[in-house]
């Protein structure tokens, strides 16, 4: 059983705030992803986990025990690094056996623990190279099994993917998942990757400016996030401004800035207030009626189209298509978009502004 | 704005060719990007076009002149490179001015141009800043800036977003793109990133170990792959092995098990071996059509407009499917399910000379 509690837990440096009291708990064997923009202060929470940094505020619990003023090599944890930490004059295998080495186990159990993270990483035909020899995936791959043959069950990933090229990245996303779920690991993982974070995570705490801005299950974020910021964050999304026109049966209909009257099936805005409707691109559609838009680019993304149109008052909606007719949709093209009501956010207008509430930095 | 041509590029570093016969032409205005993983030759090829480096064999030529051996500061075009220097001593400001001072521009335009790059790289409250004081991911924005502003002809851009967060590179994508276009610039943009391509490119040209395997436009690299390799980096595909029946009008293979699949038309030669390639997207599953194959469902995740499903077919070999996210509740793990695609999805390809292990390594 590994339990991790954060209680109030907080950094900071003089007046800067790097991170304000958090609360948060990490259920034994969960997979939870903390992620934000460059300087949300992710990497710095994950540290206060680790015993890196000492926090200012609060208290980490690890099992119930709270861990203030416990060095990192007692803590019990796996640490990967974002950048690949390996021994470079060991060989794969005396890397991986670093852990249990550490720990005096009997030499045959060195060897059988550091052969079994090696395999489960898929390395053990490498493992009497040296880490240069390895290419940038399998350095990481080398780097887990050694976290792992720690023999912890507290898994710790500072944006362990970030420095590997895309397509290795997504093939590690669902590896590292399954290893997390196989081994029965408590896994706390730092990405700035929305994508990412919604691959691998059982639950995703989302940062922003050394708070957390919301926490739930990747569904949960995408399809009813609470906050436009999340909105705008994980995954793509429409964020159109307007006013409740009128609410009936439980749908409002909205009428837009650009002109055009959509109905999101919400009622919880009165008549008159000014709302933001948040419609991911698959949610948009060609109809007879609506937003009046201009297509100013079409995109091909493999199993999809992607077009972008901007409405009278420059306000860019984009829409996505399966199928794609060069007769119906040309650029220039003066088109109706309606929105799914089903599948619409609406939020109250931010008092600073749509910009202001989902800046990145 | 020049049209490029490379013939014939070739560079050695001791074994390693870095560009091992690279032939490529750019068109006046053009966003090329090149597509690769890390050690294909991308920096090296930029590298070339750029002046910086000189290639053992082949040509260049500039709007049709022969540009391999003359100076960097004739070929008008600015380098972007991953390492990005900034003159620690200037401000953004006069960073992203720098090239458009010695050429003399007047006070309006420069105005005008440093508003807009500002704008662009989201650094217009930091124009007085110096380097030291911007993050890596600002310092990356700054030289951007300066990229664009020098007033080039032609913009050679090595993973110019890699620094990002995954978020900011996002929005950025479209946004370069089209100042590129603004600006009439001829861009080369070297990414390994496959979306990145996809969403800037008029076309892509993938590369792996110093030769272009493929060059056309992002629909034709992802519905028509060259090779398997190409159907697998460029979006992640599902692969298939059996023997040809038919090539014509579409394709047939023979699976050990005796399952028959389908894809493109080809001119593979009856009874050889082939590879079947159908990306993870085209790969449709369900539990009420009739499909070419069953496998169980393992697990499914969900990536907000998709579900991942991965899937164990009887002869235990994994692949995997993405479908619309209003399908959850529709299928569960432990189901077994159909497996299908449409004909014009599947590639069919030779079996790769090196095994297809080899053939699909992504680094």
């Amino acid at each position: 059983m590994v339990e991790v509690r954060l209680e109030g837990v907080g950094k900071r440096y003089g007046s800067v705030v790097a991170v304000d009291k958090v609360d948060l708990t990490v259920a034994d064997k969960e997979y939870v992803t903390v992620l934000g923009p460059s300087g949300c202060g992710k990497t710095t929470l994950i540290r206060m986990i680790a015993g890196i940094i000492e926090p200012t505020d609060g208290k980490v619990f690890i099992d119930g025990k709270d861990m203030t003023g416990v060095p990192i090599e007692d803590r019990d944890i796996g640490y990967v690094f974002q950048n690949i930490a390996l021994f470079p004059h060991l060989t794969v295998e005396n890397n991986v056996s670093y852990g249990p080495r550490a720990r005096d186990l009997p030499p045959e159990e060195q060897v059988r623990v550091s052969r079994r993270f090696l395999e489960m990483v898929k390395l053990l035909d490498k493992m009497g190279m040296l880490p240069g020899e390895l290419c940038g995936g399998e350095q990481q791959k080398v780097s887990l099994a050694r976290a792992l043959s720690s023999g912890s069950k507290l898994l710790l990933l500072d944006e362990p993917l970030s420095a590997l090229d895309s397509r290795v990245r997504v093939d590690l996303r669902y590896e590292l998942r399954r290893l997390a779920k196989e081994l029965g690991l408590t896994t706390i993982h730092v990405t700035h990757d929305q994508e990412e974070a919604q691959s691998v995570s059982d639950r995703i705490v989302l940062m922003r400016a050394g708070t957390v801005v919301e926490t739930g299950t990747p569904e949960e974020l995408y399809t009813h996030p609470k906050k436009i910021f999340t909105a705008n964050f994980i995954g793509e999304t429409n964020l159109l401004e307007g006013w409740v026109l009128e609410i009936k049966d439980g749908v409002s209909v909205i009428e837009l800035r650009n002109g055009g009257k959509v109905k999101v099936n919400q009622s919880n805005h009165p008549v008159g207030d000014a709302v933001v409707i948040s419609v991911r691109p698959e949610f948009v559609f060609l109809a007879d009626e609506g937003m009046r838009a201009k297509v100013t680019a079409i995109t091909y993304m493999g199993t999809y189209w992607r077009i972008t149109a901007n409405t009278e008052d420059e306000e860019e909606v984009a829409f996505d298509s399966v199928t794609y007719d060069e007769n119906l949709l040309t650029i220039g093209r003066e088109v109706y978009l309606a929105v799914n009501p089903k599948a619409a956010v609406l939020y109250p207008r931010p008092e600073d502004g749509v910009q202001e509430a989902i800046k990145l930095e | 704005m020049p049209d490029v041509k490379l013939v014939g590029l070739k560079k050695s570093y001791g074994d390693i060719k870095a560009a091992d016969g690279l032939d490529l032409e750019v068109k006046d205005g053009e966003y090329l990007c090149v597509l690769g993983p890390t050690g294909a030759g991308k920096t090296t090829l930029l590298r070339m076009i750029s002046g910086l480096l000189v290639p053992d064999e082949g040509q260049i030529f500039f709007d049709g002149q022969d540009f391999t051996r003359m100076e960097i500061e004739e070929r008008k075009a600015a380098l972007l490179s991953q390492t990005y220097a900034l003159f620690p001593q200037l401000t953004v400001e006069e960073n992203i001015m720098f090239g458009l001072d010695i050429r003399g521009a007047d006070e309006k335009l420069k105005e005008q141009v440093l508003i807009s790059m500002l704008d662009l790289v989201r650094l217009s409250g930091r124009s007085d800043a110096y380097p030291r004081e911007l993050s890596g991911g600002m310092q990356q924005r700054t030289a951007l800036a300066r990229a664009l502003a020098s007033g080039a002809d032609l913009l050679l851009l090595d993973e110019p977003l890699r620094a990002l967060d995954a978020r900011l590179r996002i929005s950025l994508r479209i946004e370069l793109r089209s100042l590129v276009k603004t600006l009439k610039m001829t861009a080369i943009h070297v990414t390994h990133d496959q979306d990145e391509a996809l969403v800037m490119a008029d076309r892509v040209a993938v590369i792996r170990e110093g030769r272009i395997l493929q060059i056309g436009t992002p629909k034709e690299v992802w519905d028509e792959p060259a090779t398997p390799f190409v159907a697998n980096f460029v979006g992640q595909s599902n692969f298939f092995t059996g023997e040809v029946l038919q090539s014509s009008p579409f394709t047939l293979i023979r699976t050990p098990e005796g399952t028959v699949l389908k894809g493109r038309p080809s001119e593979l030669v009856t009874g050889t071996t082939a590879v079947l390639g159908v990306k993870i997207g085209n790969t449709d599953i369900s539990k009420d059509r009739k499909g070419y194959l069953k496998a169980k469902v393992e697990r499914i995740i969900f990536e907000g407009r998709n579900l991942h499903v991965d899937l164990m077919m009887d002869n235990g070999q994994r692949i995997s499917s993405k479908v619309p996210s209003w399908r959850k509740g529709k299928i569960a793990p432990g189901d077994v399910v159909d497996v299908y695609w449409e004909e014009s999805k599947g590639t069919v390809f030779p079996m790769p000379p090196n095994g297809l292990e080899n053939e699909l390594k992504v680094e």
